[in-house]
């Protein structure tokens, strides 16, 4: 049985720990007896190696982190431009020697640390979002994207208790890939509702979302239903991410094995619905784990369609880096199992400094106005917690 | 064999996939053609991809070579590199579809397909074919059942045809069967 008081104790060890979402309620990793920061030199080695480690049977034969969004470009080959930034590490592993479970509420006081920050600043103004977003109009009509996302990011100065935002973060907004990172020089914190790979032995699926709207009163889950499907935008939107997991997916399973699982269903979390499907496929005998992350990294849903040229896209107009936005987290296990989410709702906090990034999608029929605004919206939820 | 041309697209292998349940199937990027694969293969499949049939060079030569000795086949851009090889022009259109299901109908008598016949398909294309398109041999044999854009081509002289559409997506009902169709001819 753990103790109510745990995560205040071992906040105050000063250890670092990670916490991850599961079905019934978290996992907690500490005790890190290796920590890969990973450069596009070690990254190959690090990957291949996982499965040469000696399974000893336990519960912590896994590297769990991160892949930031620039590693995983240049996975795939697209390298990108100088961009300013926090200059944070592209992505970290750790090796975890202790495993606690956690139950479904986390119990967290905030000893005295006053949270203090300064005002959130935005990157791109609403001027500039329009002029970014008439650009990508032009791309989409010329062909060379079907769909593409504006990543907007906001700043402020704030020294902040991480397992505190997180603890109320799940209060407010339990979703199933939610994550913590606490280390002793930065945290991540996220509400992540996206999960990008989940494999098991031969078996792979991943779950995109293309599709939000908020909880009203007068709203359930059959109306939402209704309104994703008689919305031809966001059928549109979500027809091609739909394809576009397949052909993910397509590219290291079995000719024929992948399906749509679930096609086109709403899911409901506390104050949103979501629209998901799940396709799901049998790996191809000989699968590498690098292959799976090359495959399906980074996640198409947040970054658009078609991936490599909308890639390059977004990646000659992006002055300032991503850093963990759009990249993935989750664990690889010595067997070669894995899960990994897409890092969206997520805030890094790094050099006492913080940032959110927020991206809403541009197809031909999307207005500018609205979605700097539902840029806006996703990312409040988490300046909130500032308050 | 069959040699898929990927023009850098997320849809490509959903082709692949497609095609595999027919015969075996080998594929590049269009920065990587392997000639040997190429020599090999009984049909060349030009992919979908993003931008225009200009901006890939390497597949209008080979297609010019290949016209006539093997089967072509060519989906979405594919379909339009078809075309643009033959002189058509490629332009804009006023609607965009993009992961849009629509009905094409078939139009003509010389189909291998049933006049009259019509079907839902899944669509994501920015560009068109300009019309009237006359050459030789080529036949327009689907269109939007809407609009009266051109939706397939067929020469089936040279063993050539184009789909406007994507059969390999989920939102085309008999995908499969299209495919069938064309590499039995």
């Amino acid at each position: 049985m753990i103790k109510k008081n745990y995560l205040e104790k071992l906040k105050r060890t000063k250890k670092p720990f990670i916490i991850y979402k599961t079905k019934k309620g978290f996992d907690l990793y500490t005790n890190f007896s290796k920590k890969i920061i990973l450069t596009n030199k070690n990254i190959y080695s690090f990957i291949n190696k996982i499965k040469k480690n000696k399974s000893k049977n336990k519960n912590t034969d896994l590297y769990i982190g991160f892949f930031g969004y620039e590693i995983l470009n240049n996975l795939v080959g697209i390298k990108l431009p100088n961009q300013k930034g926090l200059k944070f590490p592209k992505g970290i592993f750790y090796k975890p020697e202790k495993k606690i479970i956690l139950k479904s509420k986390l119990n967290y006081k905030n000893e005295g640390l006053n949270n203090l920050s300064s005002d959130f600043k935005i990157n791109i103004n609403k001027k500039s979002y329009n002029k970014i977003f008439n650009r990508f109009k032009e791309k989409i009509k010329s062909g060379k994207t079907y769909q593409i996302k504006i990543c907007t990011k906001y700043l402020n100065k704030s020294k902040i208790d991480p397992v505190d935002f997180f603890c109320r973060l799940t209060k407010t907004n339990l979703s199933p890939e939610s994550f913590l990172i606490k280390d002793k020089k930065f945290s991540i914190i996220s509400c992540s509702p996206e999960n990008l790979i989940t494999k098991k032995g031969n078996y792979i699926s991943t779950k995109p979302i293309a599709g939000t709207l908020k909880k009203t009163k007068k709203l359930n889950k059959i109306k939402a239903l209704n309104f994703f499907n008689k919305n031809i935008k966001e059928t549109k939107e979500h027809n091609m991410i739909v394809d576009m997991e397949r052909n993910d997916l397509s590219k290291i399973c079995k000719p024929g094995s992948v399906k749509i699982i679930k096609k086109k269903i709403v899911e409901e979390y506390k104050d949103l619905y979501h629209y998901v499907s799940l396709i799901a496929g049998k790996l191809k005998k000989h699968t590498s784990t690098l292959d799976i992350v090359k495959s399906m990294m980074p996640g198409g849903s947040v970054i658009g369609c078609p991936k490599i040229s909308t890639l390059n896209l977004l990646n000659a107009q992006e002055k300032e880096n991503r850093n963990i936005y759009t990249g993935s987290f989750g664990y690889i296990k010595f067997n070669g199992d894995m899960r990994f989410n897409i890092i969206i709702r997520a805030i890094l906090n790094y050099k006492n400094y913080s940032e959110i990034s927020v991206a809403s999608g541009v197809v031909i029929d999307s207005n500018a106005n609205h979605e700097f605004n539902e840029n806006y919206i996703k990312a409040k939820a988490l300046m909130d917690l500032y308050k | 064999m069959i040699y898929i041309i990927d023009h850098n697209d997320s849809f490509t292998h959903n082709v692949v996939h497609q095609f595999s349940s027919f015969s075996k199937v080998e594929c590049d990027n269009f920065d990587k053609i392997d000639q040997k694969k190429i020599n090999k293969a009984e049909t060349i499949v030009f992919s979908p991809g993003p931008g225009a049939p200009k901006d890939y060079p390497v597949s209008s030569k080979i297609y010019k070579k290949y016209k006539g000795k093997k089967k072509i086949i060519g989906i979405c851009l594919g379909f339009q590199q078809i075309l643009y090889s033959e002189k058509a022009k490629i332009v804009g259109q006023n609607k965009i579809y993009h992961g849009f299901q629509s009905e094409v109908k078939v139009t003509s008598d010389n189909s291998l397909f049933k006049k009259k016949q019509k079907f839902k398909v899944g669509r994501y294309h920015s560009l068109k074919l300009k019309e009237p398109f006359n050459t030789n041999n080529f036949e327009i044999t689907m269109r939007c059942a809407i609009s009266n854009v051109a939706m397939a081509i067929e020469n089936n002289k040279d063993k050539i045809y184009g789909f406007q559409f994507h059969p390999e997506s989920f939102l085309t009902e008999n995908g499969n069967l299209l495919i069938k169709k064309i590499l039995s001819a």
